[in-house]
C-alpha cells in the first residue's frame, strides 16, 4: 500500500488492512507486541497529491495487538518540527471487521499524542487512529511515525512506520492555504463569474504551474524566429530577383504558406512526417513550423521595406560605382532593416501567440498547462493565467513597437541624438583606434532606434548651414 | 521614323537611322572645329574631348521622346552649364551620360570610349566610377554619417583602406567646409549641407567628370550660396571638368566655359556665357533668359 493514501477507497482499504493484519499475523513479529500496520498522512496539496510539512494534514495510524499482549496506551511521537494539534482524534478500534467496545481518551502533547484506552485492547484488535490538523516539518522529507505503549509488562516502544514522504512548505503553499483560509477569498469565489475566472487560489497555483510552458513558448519563437528572418530575407531577395523561375518559386513558396491556415501547416508537418517515417522531436518540428511560416510573413515585410528605400539610393550608390550586390549589402539592406523593425516585431508578437497552435499537436508549451489544469480543476481561471502569460510578453513589445516608431520618424525629420560638433584636422584622426568606422554595422543598424535619444527640441528642425 | 515597339535597351532598328559614331581623331577635329569660338576653354594641341555625345536620342516606354538628337562635346577641364526650360531633356542628358538612364539611340563616347550599346555591368560600373554624379534630391545614405558617405565608395568601390579613406573623406569634408559634422547624420544637416556632402562624397572618388543634376533646386535660397561657392571653387582652383545642369543664371554666366541651351530634346544654342546671355541667337534661348532674368 502506498505511503500516500487516497480518498473515498474505504471500503478496499480496510479490506487492505484486514489483509495486512492477517499477514501481520502470521508473520513472526516477537519484537513488538503492538506491529505498527501502517501511518499514512492525507494529501493536503491544493490540486495535487503530495504530503506538505507545515501545513494542516490527517495522519492515520494503524497498529494490531500481537497474541499475548494487553495494550492500556499508545503514544506516537512525531519528529522535531512537528506538533499535534490534536483537537479531533478519532479512535477507532476494529475486531475483525466490526467495531469493538472499546473507547480511547486522547491527550496531546505538541509533539507526541498520548491514547489511553477505556479498557486494555487485546490481542486481534487493530487500532486505528486518525489525529487531525497534524503538522508536519515545514521543510518537507521523509517522517517516520514511532512511539511507545503501555501492555501488562510496561512500557514498550513501538515499531517505527514506514517513512510518509512529505514535500516543503514553499512560500506558495503557505500563499495557498492562506487564501483557502481567507473569507474575502471565499466571498470573492462565491460571485460565479469571479469565482470560475479569477479563483485566486487557481491563479496562484496556474501562475506556478504554467511557467514551464510559458517558457517552452518563449523558447519555441525566440529560436525560430532568427531562422525565419534569414529565410525570410532569402525569400525576399528572390521575389524581387531578376530572374523569373526564381521569383516564381518565392512567390509560390509566400503565397502558399501566407495563404493556408498555420493550423493546417502544423497538422501537415505534425502527422505528415512521422508516416513518412520521418521522426522528429515535438519541440523541434514546433521551431520547424514556426519558423517557416513566420518566413514567408518576413519575406513580404522586407519586400516592401527593400521597395520603400527611395530609387535615388540606387541612383547614387550606382554613382558611385556600386554593383548590384554591394548596394544590397551596404545601402539598401541596412536602411530596410531599420525601417521594418516596428512591422517585423508585429510579426514576432504574432508568433508568439501562434505557438498556442502546437497544444493541438502535443508541444507542452503554456496552452497544453492552462488546458491541463482547467480539466483537472473544471475552472476557467487557468485560461486566464495563460493569457496574462502571454500578455507579459506583448504588451511591452506592443509598447515598444510603438516607441521606435515615435523615434524613427523623429530621427527622420533630423531628431534625436547628435555628436559634438568640434574642430579637428584631418590628421588629427588619422589612425585614431577609438573613432568608428563609416562601415555600416548590423549590430548599429538593429540598435539604432532603441538608443535613448536626448531630448534635443532645438534641433528637430535641422541646423542651419555655417556660412 | 522611330520604331516604337523598341523598349528602353534598344540598339535595334532604331540605332539603324542614326549614323555610326565618328572616328575618335575625326570627331575630335570637327568638335573643335565647331566649339573653338563656343568656348572660353584653352584648347591644347591634338585635344580630344572628355564626353562626346551624338544623336543621342531617349525614349521612355517607346513612346515619350525625352531626347530627341542631343550632340554635344565636353573637353577636358571645361565647365559646361546646360540651361533650359522643365522637360527639355537636360536632367535626362546628363542621366544618360553615367548609364543610369539607357539611351534609346546615338552614341556617347567617354574619352573616346563607346559607352552606349549593351555593356557588361562591370564595364558600366567601372566607367561610373570615373563619373562623379551629384543629384537634386542630394540622395545621401541616411544611416551613415556626413564622414561615412563619403568613405563608403572608396572602400567598398576603390577598395581603400579604412584609414586611407577616413584621411580622403575628412579631407573632402573640409574642403566642403563640414569638417565639424562629419559625425553628423544625414538628417541631422540642412539642405545645403546636406548637398556639400554629397559633393564631398562624388569628389572623394576622384572621377575624371563631375555631372551635377541641378543641385541647388531643392534648396532654399539662403542654402544655394554655400553649395554654388563649393562648385565654384572646384571649378576654379580643383580644374575638374563638370557638366552642370542648373538654374542657378548667375553661376553659369560666372563659372561656366560654355552655356549650352536646351528645349525640345536638343541643343538649341550653346556659347560662351557672356555671348549666350548678352545676345542670344535663338528665339527661344533669348524669349527663356527673359522670363528667367
Amino acid at each position: 500500500m502506498g505511503q500516500t493514501s487516497r480518498h473515498g477507497r474505504g471500503r478496499f482499504a480496510v479490506a487492505l488492512c484486514a489483509l495486512a493484519c492477517a499477514l501481520t499475523l502470521l508473520a513472526p513479529t516477537a519484537a513488538f507486541g503492538l506491529t505498527t500496520n501502517k501511518a499514512t498522512a492525507r494529501p493536503n496539496e491544493d490540486g495535487g497529491s503530495s504530503v506538505i510539512g507545515g501545513l494542516p494534514t490527517r495522519l492515520t495510524w494503524e497498529g494490531t495487538v500481537d497474541e499475548g499482549e494487553e495494550v492500556s496506551s499508545v503514544t506516537l511521537v512525531l519528529p522535531e518540527g512537528s506538533s499535534f494539534d490534536g483537537t479531533t482524534t478519532k479512535v477507532t478500534v476494529l475486531e475483525g471487521l466490526s467495531r469493538a467496545q472499546l473507547e480511547g481518551e486522547v491527550k496531546p502533547a505538541t509533539q507526541s499524542l498520548v491514547v489511553v484506552f477505556s479498557k486494555p485492547a487485546t490481542a486481534g484488535l487493530l487500532l486505528r487512529l486518525e489525529v487531525e490538523g497534524v503538522l508536519f516539518p515545514s521543510e518537507g522529507g521523509d517522517v517516520v511515525v514511532r512511539g511507545t505503549y503501555v501492555n501488562q509488562n510496561g512500557e514498550q516502544d513501538l515499531a517505527e512506520s514506514k517513512p510518509i514522504a512529505t514535500i516543503a512548505n514553499t512560500p506558495l503553499q503557505a500563499l495557498l492555504a492562506s487564501l483557502d483560509a481567507n473569507p474575502v477569498v471565499e466571498a470573492w469565489n462565491s460571485s460565479p463569474f469571479l469565482g470560475m475566472f479569477f479563483k485566486p487560489q487557481l491563479l496562484v497555483t496556474a501562475f506556478a504551474t504554467l511557467i514551464p510552458g510559458w517558457l517552452l513558448c518563449l523558447l519555441i519563437v525566440c529560436i525560430a524566429y532568427p531562422f525565419a528572418i534569414i529565410l525570410g530575407l532569402i525569400f525576399a531577395l528572390m521575389k524581387i530577383s531578376r530572374n523569373r523561375l526564381i521569383r516564381a518559386i518565392a512567390i509560390i513558396y509566400v503565397n502558399v504558406l501566407r495563404g493556408t491556415p498555420l493550423f493546417l501547416q502544423i497538422y501537415i508537418m505534425f502527422f505528415g512526417l512521422p508516416m513518412m517515417n520521418i521522426n522528429i522531436d515535438n519541440n523541434v518540428l514546433g521551431v520547424i513550423v514556426i519558423a517557416i511560416n513566420a518566413s514567408a510573413y518576413l519575406a513580404e515585410i522586407f519586400r516592401a521595406g527593400i521597395e520603400s528605400i527611395p530609387p535615388g539610393q540606387y541612383e547614387a550608390a550606382s554613382s558611385l560605382g556600386m554593383g548590384h550586390m554591394m548596394t544590397m549589402v551596404n545601402i539598401i539592406l541596412p536602411q530596410t532593416i531599420r525601417r521594418v523593425i516596428p512591422t517585423v516585431t508585429s510579426d514576432f508578437i504574432t508568433s508568439y501567440k501562434d505557438t498556442s497552435l502546437l497544444s493541438s499537436v502535443g508541444v507542452m508549451e503554456l496552452m497544453m498547462f492552462a488546458k491541463n489544469l482547467t480539466s483537472v480543476s473544471g475552472n476557467m481561471t487557468p485560461y486566464v493565467a495563460a493569457a496574462i502569460f502571454y500578455l507579459i510578453v506583448t504588451l511591452p513589445l506592443i509598447k515598444g513597437v510603438t516607441i521606435i516608431e515615435k523615434r524613427m520618424a523623429r530621427s527622420e525629420r533630423g531628431g534625436g541624438p547628435r555628436p559634438k560638433v568640434k574642430a579637428k584636422t584631418a590628421e588629427g584622426v588619422t589612425g585614431d583606434p577609438a573613432e568608428k568606422g563609416a562601415e555600416p554595422s548590423l549590430v548599429e543598424a538593429l540598435s539604432a532606434p532603441f538608443r535613448p535619444a536626448t531630448t534635443d527640441i532645438a534641433g528637430m528642425g535641422g541646423v542651419a548651414d555655417v556660412q | 521614323m522611330f520604331n516604337k515597339a523598341n523598349g528602353s535597351r534598344g540598339f535595334g532598328t532604331e540605332a539603324r537611322h542614326v549614323p555610326p559614331a565618328l572616328d575618335a581623331t575625326e570627331a575630335a577635329l570637327q568638335a573643335h572645329e565647331r566649339d573653338k569660338t563656343l568656348t572660353k576653354h584653352h584648347f591644347e594641341p591634338e585635344e580630344h574631348p572628355c564626353v562626346r555625345i551624338e544623336h543621342l536620342m531617349k525614349t521612355f516606354d517607346g513612346e515619350t521622346r525625352v531626347l530627341t538628337d542631343v550632340n554635344l562635346t565636353v573637353w577636358p577641364g571645361e565647365v559646361v552649364c546646360v540651361l533650359g526650360p522643365s522637360g527639355s531633356g537636360k536632367s535626362t542628358m546628363l542621366r544618360c551620360i553615367n548609364l543610369l538612364e539607357t539611351p534609346t539611340a546615338g552614341h556617347i563616347l567617354i574619352e573616346d570610349h563607346e559607352i552606349t550599346g549593351p555593356l557588361p555591368i562591370k564595364e558600366v560600373n567601372k566607367l561610373r566610377q570615373n563619373l562623379g554624379m551629384v543629384f537634386q534630391s542630394f540622395n545621401l545614405f541616411p544611416h551613415l554619417t556626413a564622414k561615412g558617405n563619403v568613405m563608403i565608395g572608396q572602400t567598398k568601390v576603390l577598395k581603400k583602406s579604412k584609414e586611407e579613406a577616413e584621411v580622403e573623406a575628412l579631407k573632402q569634408l573640409e574642403a566642403v567646409g563640414l569638417l565639424d559634422r562629419a559625425d553628423f547624420k544625414p538628417a541631422q544637416l540642412s539642405g545645403g549641407q546636406q548637398q556639400r556632402v554629397a559633393i564631398a562624397r562624388a569628389v572623394a572618388m576622384h572621377p575624371d567628370i563631375l555631372l551635377f543634376d541641378e543641385p541647388t533646386s531643392a534648396l532654399d535660397p539662403e542654402l544655394v550660396r554655400g553649395v554654388l561657392d563649393v562648385m565654384r571653387d572646384l571649378a576654379e582652383n580643383g580644374g575638374m571638368t563638370m557638366i552642370v545642369v542648373t538654374h542657378e543664371m548667375g553661376f553659369a554666366r560666372e563659372v561656366a566655359d560654355r552655356v549650352v541651351f536646351m528645349e525640345g530634346g536638343v541643343v538649341v544654342e550653346q556659347g560662351k556665357p557672356d555671348d549666350v546671355f548678352d545676345h542670344p541667337q535663338n528665339e527661344r534661348t533669348a524669349q527663356f533668359l527673359g522670363s528667367i532674368g
